[in-house]
């Protein structure tokens, strides 16, 4: 009885074995004609190109992408050697890498634009002070409005109908650390054109001849920054995750972020993912700003990846599943619906980028007072 | 039996697809009961977890000076915060991810009756309440040592934080509200970990009304069926800090394996696993809370940005707010101890006397307003030599303790229980206000004066003030371990390994006085 069994699980194991050896072989032939393409890409679009669905989207398109994570600031300064694309987060870092590399063309794939995440109860008590609104099943947050009660270090206790959020801590919107990442970079970029009248900041409102308290940076001061580098250090210790503080947001709720500073892809990505913390809410600055991602190709296999992430239909919907705005706001406005959320079709009122030399400036600015 | 390697055969192929491989982690104390997890994580992921445990600030140094000579770097840091740890500038850009794995906020447990008597029960109670009942001396609580301990270090920021009246993050200048000393005359246990904490206030809950820890330890606890009194847990309104446990990358190598690692930790099922069986919260918010925990909303305190503001705050705790410790060191100067042992005794002594300049040991050293006390033995017990280090300059005292440490000279036999008697009656006329310990140190077996069992009897009819004392044992040279558990077992204390690093073991126990 126990021979016949035997034979019969060895003949099975061996059909599997064969068939395993089988399926590597076959893929590493089919293989060859693939190209591996390596850039260099800004963290927050990992989950997009782990994604095993745009894996085989490109592999479709006979790439196979290897890449290294950096922080978009950082990504700028970087020795690109042996690389065949950049692929940072926001225009700053791109124009800095194009007036590097020189690249005869550039790939706007994606863009999102910067938001802030909040819970129902707290855009109650923001729209009884009139520093938002509601708009269906999002927010419109009234920058002006936001940006006076922050600088005057306004406690949620003082506000209209802080019953359900008695908090002493001041207003404030979480962000990334300015030093390290983009997301917050374009909340800086934002609150400092807001600050300047709308107008956005030049070299020329930055003082000159300023020495910070710690004495690492001399230069640019002036009545911009001392207004705008408190909405910074006054947050504290500020998360190095990847993610941030939206995932701080995720799993300690309002208690720890009231107001987070992130990209509307990540809202979006959670919601797909179903990993919103109860009564979450978007709320939309207005003005708002947007995030363009732009891939910088360095060799010309790096360029036919722009081209095929820009005008693949299919790597377009799985940009857009991944909560990306693309260049067909149909096809966006498909896959948010389908995470069942609601957003805005389209972001009018948005404030224009300073340029990498301002932003470089006023972010070494704020840099310069962290205490060691 | 043929049919076995046919068995085997597919058991042994799925191990060489699934090779285990193990990662070094040094780790909280606290992860201790993760164990089972991790042990079934190691199984589907083929990462197995080394863990070395140390405490939040003595890891944070480890890391900046460099493992000794010989060791590698660990590929993994796993404390219940790295909050301190990210703020060194000496780690910038070695600390290359930190996936945060599971929370516990650090709260107050109160004993049911004192929170129903106080009006408690229902919410609404903030650390100016908490401070207030405190200074009145109606509270008396346990808490660890902030410099020795993360749940500790995260009380005393969230007190600082919530008494500074602040509503930003705290800076070096906001350490010094009045109601700090008042909050502090309350703790009437110190520990140097969490886990040791919890057993001390189980032995000592009829002294005590409650005790400053996780969450997950406070319900452990309650749990746990040794209190006499279920502890009714308090988040005040005016906010507290979270751990958040960050899952720390530091060799790049091993990004593949973190990646698999942190997947699984923050899988649904292992989410919900360490929910119900550590009491931790959930990072993943696909995992509800279950109804162990309170619902409510938990106002976070932002942590100070800067490492500077910490250790201001740690500071200003030790050398100005805390209740003013009465120490004292019962020193073996017995024949034995001669050459090298002896040397190593100094060198401990010298470094809380401020050679020691260290991360650990600035926050270890004699602090101001510490009464120190010497009584050195060996057939005799030698007069006790008492120093009050003042409020102001610390340095003509230090100096004076210097001298007593260098003139301390080896000869005679090991009277250890006359001279721990000579410490229980010292320790009996300490100054009222005073969080008085002992510590014991001695390289032999007792072989002078009263036997182990008088000493017993002794102490058994000691005043209640002076048997609340703790003797901390250091077992060292040819110490007697079984003496030394006993004495600390009897005394409420703890017994430290003392016989690689004496001077290790001698800072250690600073976190407990």
């Amino acid at each position: 009885m126990k021979r016949p069994l035997n034979i019969l699980l060895t003949v099975l194991l061996l059909l599997g074995l064969g068939f395993g050896i089988y399926v590597s072989v076959r893929g590493q032939f089919s293989a060859r004609s693939v190209v591996t393409v390596r850039g260099v890409i800004g963290s927050e679009k990992e989950d997009f190109f782990r994604d095993p669905e745009v894996v085989a989207a490109l592999l479709k398109r006979q790439f196979r992408v290897e890449y290294v994570k950096a922080g978009s600031r950082e990504i700028a300064g970087r020795d690109l050697n042996g690389l065949d694309f950049a692929f940072p987060a926001g225009v700053p870092a791109a124009d800095a890498l194009k007036k590097r590399v020189k690249p005869q063309q550039t790939y706007d794939v994606f863009y999102t634009p910067v938001v802030v995440a909040s819970f129902q109860p707290i855009l109650k008590i923001l729209e009884q002070n009139n520093l938002a609104k509601t708009q269906g099943s999002y927010g419109t947050l009234d920058m002006q409005a936001l940006l006076r009660v922050m600088e005057a270090g306004t406690r949620w206790t003082a506000l209209k109908g802080s019953a359900a959020y008695p908090s002493s801590r001041s207003v404030l919107v979480s962000t990334t650390d300015v030093r390290k990442s983009n997301s917050a970079a374009m909340y800086l970029a934002l609150v400092s054109s807001i600050l300047n009248g709308g107008q956005v900041a030049q070299a020329s409102d930055l003082d000159q001849n300023f020495t910070s308290p710690n004495g690492l940076q001399e230069g640019t001061q002036g009545t911009l920054m001392p207004q705008v580098a408190p909405l910074f250090l006054r947050q504290g210790y500020q998360e190095s995750s990847s993610a941030g503080p939206f995932e701080d947001y995720q799993a300690l709720g309002a208690g720890k972020t009231p107001l987070v500073n992130i990209y509307e892809s990540q809202f979006l990505a959670a919601a797909r993912e179903k990993t919103l913390p109860q009564g979450a809410v978007l709320l939309y600055p207005q003005p708002g700003i947007f995030t363009k991602h732009v891939l910088i190709p360095l060799t010309p296999a790096g360029a036919r990846l722009g081209e095929a992430l820009t005008s693949d239909p299919e790597l377009q919907r799985l940009a857009a599943r991944a909560g990306y705005r693309t260049r067909d706001a149909s096809l966006f406005m498909a896959q948010v619906k389908a995470a069942g959320v609601s957003v805005p079709a389209s972001i009018l009122d948005t404030a224009d980028l300073p340029s990498q030399e301002v932003m470089e400036a006023m972010i070494g600015n704020i840099e310069a007072q962290y205490p060691k | 039996m043929r049919l076995l390697p046919a068995l085997l055969l597919p058991l042994l192929l799925a191990a060489c697809t699934k090779p285990e491989t193990a990662l070094t982690v040094l780790g909280g104390s606290e992860l201790a009961d993760l164990k089972p997890i991790l042990e079934d994580v190691a199984k589907s992921t083929g990462v197995k977890l080394d863990i070395t445990y140390t405490g939040t600030l003595d890891g944070t140094e480890q890391l900046l000076t460099g493992p000794a000579s010989g060791q590698a770097a660990p590929d993994l840091v796993w404390f219940s915060s790295a909050r301190y740890l990210q703020l060194q500038g000496g780690l910038k850009g070695r600390l290359l991810a930190s996936e945060k794995i599971m929370l516990s906020p650090v709260v107050l447990g109160v004993k049911a009756s004192d929170a129903k008597k106080w009006g408690w029960s229902s919410g609404k109670v903030s650390w100016k309440d908490v401070a207030a009942r405190a200074a009145s001396g109606e509270l008396k609580y346990g808490m660890t040592n902030p410099a020795a301990s993360n749940s500790g270090l995260s009380a005393l920021i969230g007190v600082v934080a919530a008494l500074s009246g602040k509503g930003d993050a705290i800076t070096a200048s906001d350490v010094t509200a009045p109601e700090l000393k008042g909050f502090f005359r309350g703790q009437a246990l110190t520990a140097g970990s969490s886990g040791w904490l919890a057993e001390a206030y189980v032995r000592d809950q009829a002294k005590l009304n409650g005790l400053i820890n996780y969450e997950s330890v406070l319900l452990s606890l309650n749990a746990g069926g040794k209190l006499n009194e279920p502890l009714t847990l308090v988040y005040p309104e005016d906010g507290l800090i979270t751990a958040d446990y960050p899952l720390l990358l530091l060799n790049k190598d091993r990004q593949p394996e973190y990646a698999k690692l942190v997947a699984a930790l923050r899988s649904p099922d292992i989410q919900r696993r360490i929910m119900n069986e550590t009491r931790r919260r959930p990072v993943n918010p696909a995992v509800a809370l279950s109804s162990a925990f309170p619902a409510g909303l938990n106002i976070e305190l932002p942590f100070p940005g800067s490492a500077e503001a910490v250790n201001a705050v740690l500071t200003a705790y030790l050398q100005d707010t805390r209740r003013p410790a009465n120490t004292i060191f019962v020193l073996d100067t017995s024949g034995s101890m001669g050459g090298e042992r002896m040397a190593s005794l100094k060198a401990a002594l010298l470094g809380l006397s401020g050679t020691d300049t260290s991360l650990t040991g600035r926050y270890a050293g004699f602090a101001s307003r510490e009464r120190v006390t010497f009584i050195p033995f060996s057939s005799d017990v030698n007069p006790a030599q008492t120093t009050e280090i003042g409020a102001g300059d610390k340095a003509a005292a230090l100096s004076q303790l210097s001298q007593q440490v260098t003139a301390l000279s080896p000869g005679g036999g090991t009277n250890i229980y006359g001279a721990l008697q000579a410490a229980y009656t010292q320790a009996g006329q300490a100054p009222a206000g005073r969080y008085t310990s002992i510590v014991l140190m001695t390289d032999g077996e007792s072989n002078e004066g009263p036997s182990a069992r008088e000493f017993e009897d002794f102490y058994n009819g000691l005043p209640a003030a002076a048997k609340a004392v703790k003797t901390f044992t250091i077992l060292f040279g040819d110490g007697s371990k079984d003496a030394m558990n006993q004495i600390a077992t009897l005394t409420g204390g703890r017994t430290f390994d003392g016989t690689k690093d004496l001077q290790g073991a001698f800072k250690q126990i600073r976190g407990y006085q």
